[in-house]
């Protein structure tokens, strides 16, 4: 099962750079009369999902040993319910990978819908996982306000290809073809777009993690496995975020930029406001670096409202920086947390970088870097993203944003270096884990890289998405 | 009823409209009921006026596709889920009532409030140029969706949380046909799809909680804070 | 000339059909619960076996008590000869229409519920407080469903209400006019004491409303207050089956129509019979604080089937 999945997603990797190739020779690429369309920001998103989905499926294995040896997954490694609960995980993460990669390549927006149901359904019982009383907890109230958001979401559909309705060939499959209606946006429907632009926001935005529909998130990180929720926290974030990206596009060359971009200023502040006092006030590790994702959650539609040169490439850089960031951070989490049993700050003491040195440094260096910490790439991001605001003349959400970043910044480092640092005593130093370390050394060197040097074709396709989504 | 070539759209937008009105007064019966059984056969009603109000736009706009869609509600949303969760009301031995935390009149007028709002957001979307079916059906599908999503909030019991989301998802199917005629075929299937198999991953959550809480009790989730 | 003679042609036919109506229900009911019933003509037989008997009159009561009967017998014949049963045009028109029929059959109430409590037994009591807390709840629905029926019309009058449907023989399907009918047909149970709202047939503390009320009357005066009872049940029935399924109703009263809209009012209150009766049958009593609750949906119901004159 193992070596499958690894396998698998080493081939999905594979084919996610060969489509970015191809997309930065030809501009886009469309499959099946249009049913498959990708361009340079799905591709990018594509190659995002499939990194992660790689290096998490290698950590998994590592993670998931240990769970069976530890007895968190019941009482009898090797018995047949541990047997069956590993093949869940194993088919489940695939199915849930390869939808993420499905909405990132449909053109057609119901079928977009259709394939981010799909990722909720199918990490529903990734949730469930341990079996828990409070996984199931964490697990229904994913899926009930997970449910709701995707409904509004569907109404914004429907009301999108209503607003279409007029365009010709609008009763076959192509009229909720993305390409089709980016054409002819400016013909759509301004009433309908209005609604249909509100709805999508409610919607994709409660799967993205903005304030006020983030209250699953913290739920949903803490009790799942690991491996999972770094996925759910990097790559789910940012197909939600795509699909608002998308209904962007279609907003704003039909209304104008004006009326999406207050919106979603509005919640992205509000997203990063609301994660200060949880952050400052945190107990509990992982649901801390959730709140940590809310708040980036929060700054990406801060960028992708402003739009914009400077917005957008602020925006895309930030995503790719922060997939790499957060999965860090979730993956060395896990360590921590296989090593303590135990996710309270309170408990550990500051042990980490006695026992665990390789996770101590790795865990340290990732959270500066998504706190924002130069020399660390998301510093460059979030630096941009402030200048388009300063630019734009939104002096208020800039100091906004200042604000409430230093709120978070404060509140992860406190907690966090006093989680990490703490004096040396002699503390048994951790086992050797070659899958999870190995894994996690991978991600951190490419921070460390990423934060000095982009290869050049990868800079060009973060380019070519931010120019799909500024428009030009 | 509709042997005849009848083709008369005043006979049509009529019989639409009676049954959107039904499909309403089912919906709103819904915030008044007490039982669980009730429920499942309530939503089981209202999918199947769905499927007819589709059958009948489909009829008098010469839509083919649109059948599939109502056939496709009529096995999924009235057949497969309904007995999906009687047998798992069955098998969790429910016979306890519901208490709404808001109570049963002010919930009422509550719903009555909200399907004035539904209608208010229609009148946006009425084209008095366009002929075509539907008018009253998108005030009801508004309708359907407000007093399901507040019907989420109100209960308390999980099962009955799920059959609110559902009424959620018919009021979207309404308001789909009564605007557009439907979608794309493929995203139909999709939908339904994504519902069958969300009715079925629900129901198994629904069981486990009801098997570790000893009750379906959803304010009893509380133990994750902060 | 012709006015009196279709007053008192309406009056033969409330007081003659009123008894027959609860016969037939009750027999309808006994023969679904296997029974063999007391026959269809038994109220009539009830009615003359009680004008027989003598009075027993509690010392504590008033004037309130002796008048009572014969308020509520006339007040309800009144209301009675306002409604459309054989004709379009009703006998009488008094000013307000249909506010009238309401605010005569609420007087009756009024003094049923008075003379419940005047005779300072705790049943009396039990009734009519439990009495006004339903039509309290029940009156505001019947408004609405009736406004809503009197705004299609144009007025309230009833001779226009049912003149108005005539002809037009779709617009039952219009879901103003099915809301109104919900809600009126909710508000006849609950006005007319059936299951699930008030059990006709027990004399159980826990379970009566109107029988509570009228608990200390006996002779001559129950047999007027009984009689009432169904006269208000025909009414009410009436007004139902006419505002809404006019077929069969004649312009006038005169002619050989006359005989024919006896036969399809006959036809259309047997029918409303048989429902009332399934969903007697069908349901059990309600507890009395669910009450309140199925009239509230009768209310919303009213509301909806208002505001749809407007919207749709």
């Amino acid at each position: 099962m193992e070596a499958a999945n690894v396998a698998g997603f080493g081939v999905i990797l594979l084919v996610a750079i060969a489509l970015a190739v191809k997309v930065l020779a030809a501009g886009t690429v469309s499959f099946a009369n249009g049913f498959f369309y990708a361009d340079s920001l799905s591709a990018l998103v594509i190659l995002l999902t499939a990194a992660v989905a790689l290096v998490c499926s290698t950590y998994s294995i590592g993670y998931l040993r240990d769970d069976q040896q530890s007895g968190d997954m019941g009482d009898d490694p090797a018995g047949a319910e541990q047997i069956a609960q590993l093949r869940m995980f194993y088919s489940l993460t695939p199915l849930l990978v390869f939808s993420m990669l499905f909405i990132a390549v449909a053109n057609n927006l119901g079928v977009m819908w259709a394939a981010m149901e799909a990722t909720t359904l199918a990490s529903i019982f990734l949730v469930t996982f341990y079996g828990k009383v409070t996984s199931l907890e964490a697990a229904w109230k994913y899926a009930i306000i997970g449910g709701v958001g995707l409904s509004m979401a569907l109404f914004g559909t429907v009301v999108a290809y209503y607003a279409g309705h007029s365009l010709p060939g609008s009763d076959s499959l192509s009229g909720l073809n993305w390409s089709v209606l980016a054409q002819h946006a400016a013909q759509l429907d301004k009433t309908s777009m209005r609604l249909a632009f509100v709805l999508i926001l409610l919607g994709y935005g409660t799967k993205a993690g903005l304030a006020p529909m983030h209250t699953w998130k913290p739920d949903a990180y803490s009790e799942a496995p690991v491996p999972t929720a770094a996925i759910l926290s990097t790559a789910l974030l940012n197909c939600a975020l795509y699909c608002l990206i998308r209904f962007y596009i279609l907003t704003s060359r039909c209304l104008g930029p004006e009326y999406p971009r207050h919106l979603l200023l509005l919640f992205g502040l509000l997203s990063m406001g609301i994660s200060v006092p949880f952050v400052l006030a945190q107990r509990n590790l992982r649901r801390l670096l959730a709140y940590s994702t809310i708040d980036h959650a929060g700054i990406m539609t801060i960028a992708l409202g402003l739009a914009g040169p400077l917005g957008s490439l602020g925006l895309m850089l930030h995503m790719t920086f922060h997939t790499i960031a957060k999965s860090t951070l979730f993956l060395s989490a896990g360590n921590v947390y296989q090593h303590f049993r135990t996710d309270l700050f309170a408990k550990m003491k500051g042990g980490v970088m006695r026992a665990m040195p390789l996770t101590g440094v790795v865990l340290f260096m990732a959270m500066l870097a998504v706190i924002g910490m130069p020399p660390f790439s998301l510093f460059q991001s979030e630096f941009l993203i402030l200048r388009a605001a300063f630019d734009g003349g939104h002096i208020l959400t800039g100091v906004l944003f200042i604000l409430f970043g230093t709120g978070i910044f404060t509140g992860v480092l406190v907690h966090l270096s006093g989680m990490i640092l703490g004096p040396v005593d002699d503390t048994p130093v951790a086992a050797r884990r070659p899958w999870r370390d190995g894994s996690l050394l991978t991600l951190a060197a490419a921070l460390v890289l990423i934060g000095f040097w982009v290869p050049a074709p990868l800079f060009e396709l973060i380019r070519g998405a931010a120019r799909v989504v500024s428009g030009q | 009823m509709l042997m005849s070539p009848f083709l008369d759209m005043q006979l049509g937008d009529r019989i639409v409209t009676l049954m959107a009105a039904l499909v309403l007064v089912l919906q709103i019966a819904m915030v008044a009921q007490r039982w669980i059984v009730i429920h499942i056969r309530i939503f089981a009603a209202q999918s199947f006026f769905l499927a007819m109000i589709a059958a009948t736009i489909a009829w008098f706009n010469h839509a083919p596709h649109i059948y599939i869609a109502a056939g496709l509600t009529v096995a999924v949303k009235v057949i497969l889920v309904p007995i999906l969760f009687e047998r798992l009301v069955e098998r969790m031995e429910i016979r306890e009532e519901i208490e709404p935390i808001i109570n049963v009149p002010i919930s009422l007028v509550i719903a009555g409030g909200l399907t004035l709002v539904g209608y208010v957001v229609a009148e946006s979307f009425y084209r008095p140029e366009e002929p075509g079916l539907g008018h009253n059906a998108l005030a009801v599908a508004i309708s359907l969706f407000l007093i399901g999503f507040f019907n989420m909030i109100n209960r308390r019991k999980a099962l009955t949380q799920v059959l609110a989301l559902l009424t959620l998802e018919n009021g979207l199917f309404l308001a789909a046909i009564s605007l557009t005629y439907g979608m794309p075929l493929i995203v139909e299937l999709g939908v339904f799809f994504d519902v069958l198999v969300a009715a079925m991953v629900l129901g198994i959550l629904i069981y486990r909680i009801r098997e570790t809480f000893e009750s379906m009790d959803v304010s009893r989730l509380r133990r994750l804070r902060g | 000339m012709a006015r009196l003679i279709e007053n008192v042609a309406q009056l033969l036919l409330l007081l003659a059909l009123a008894p027959l109506v609860t016969g037939v229900i009750r027999t309808l009911k006994a023969r679904l619960q296997t029974r063999r019933g007391p026959g269809i003509f038994q109220p009539y037989r009830d009615l003359a076996k009680l004008f027989r008997k003598g009075m027993v009159i509690p010392e504590t009561a008033s004037w309130i008590f002796t008048a009572a009967p014969w308020v509520v017998f006339f007040s309800t014949l009144l209301a009675g000869l306002m409604i459309p049963m054989v004709a379009a045009d009703a006998p009488l028109g008094l000013f307000g229409g249909v506010l009238a029929v309401i605010y005569l059959l609420g007087l009756g109430r009024f003094f049923l519920a008075l003379s419940g409590l005047d005779t300072g037994g705790s049943f009396g009591g039990l009734g009519s407080s439990r009495e006004m807390t339903i039509s309290a709840l029940a009156e505001p629905a019947m408004m609405l469903a009736i406004f809503t029926v009197a705004i299609g019309a144009g007025s309230t009058g009833l001779t226009e209400i049912a003149g108005s449907a005539i002809g037009q023989n779709w617009r039952f399907l219009a879901p103003a006019q099915m809301f109104a009918f919900a809600a009126l047909a909710l508000v006849l149970i609950a006005e007319t004491g059936r299951i699930p709202v008030d059990n006709p047939d027990t004399h159980l503390e826990l379970t009566m409303i109107h029988e509570a009320m009228i608990l200390e009357y006996s002779g001559p005066y129950l047999a007027l207050v009984e009689w009432a009872a169904s006269i208000k049940q025909l009414v009410l029935m009436t007004l139902l089956i006419n505002c809404f399924w006019p077929i069969g109703l004649q312009p006038t009263w005169f002619g050989f129509g006359a005989l024919q809209g006896i036969g399809w009012l006959l036809a259309k209150l047997l029918l409303l019979s048989c429902a009332i009766v399934l969903l007697e049958t069908v349901n059990a009593k309600l507890r009395l604080f669910r009450v309140p609750e199925m009239l509230a949906v009768a209310f919303t119901l009213g509301s909806l089937a208002l505001v749809s004159t407007f919207l749709f």
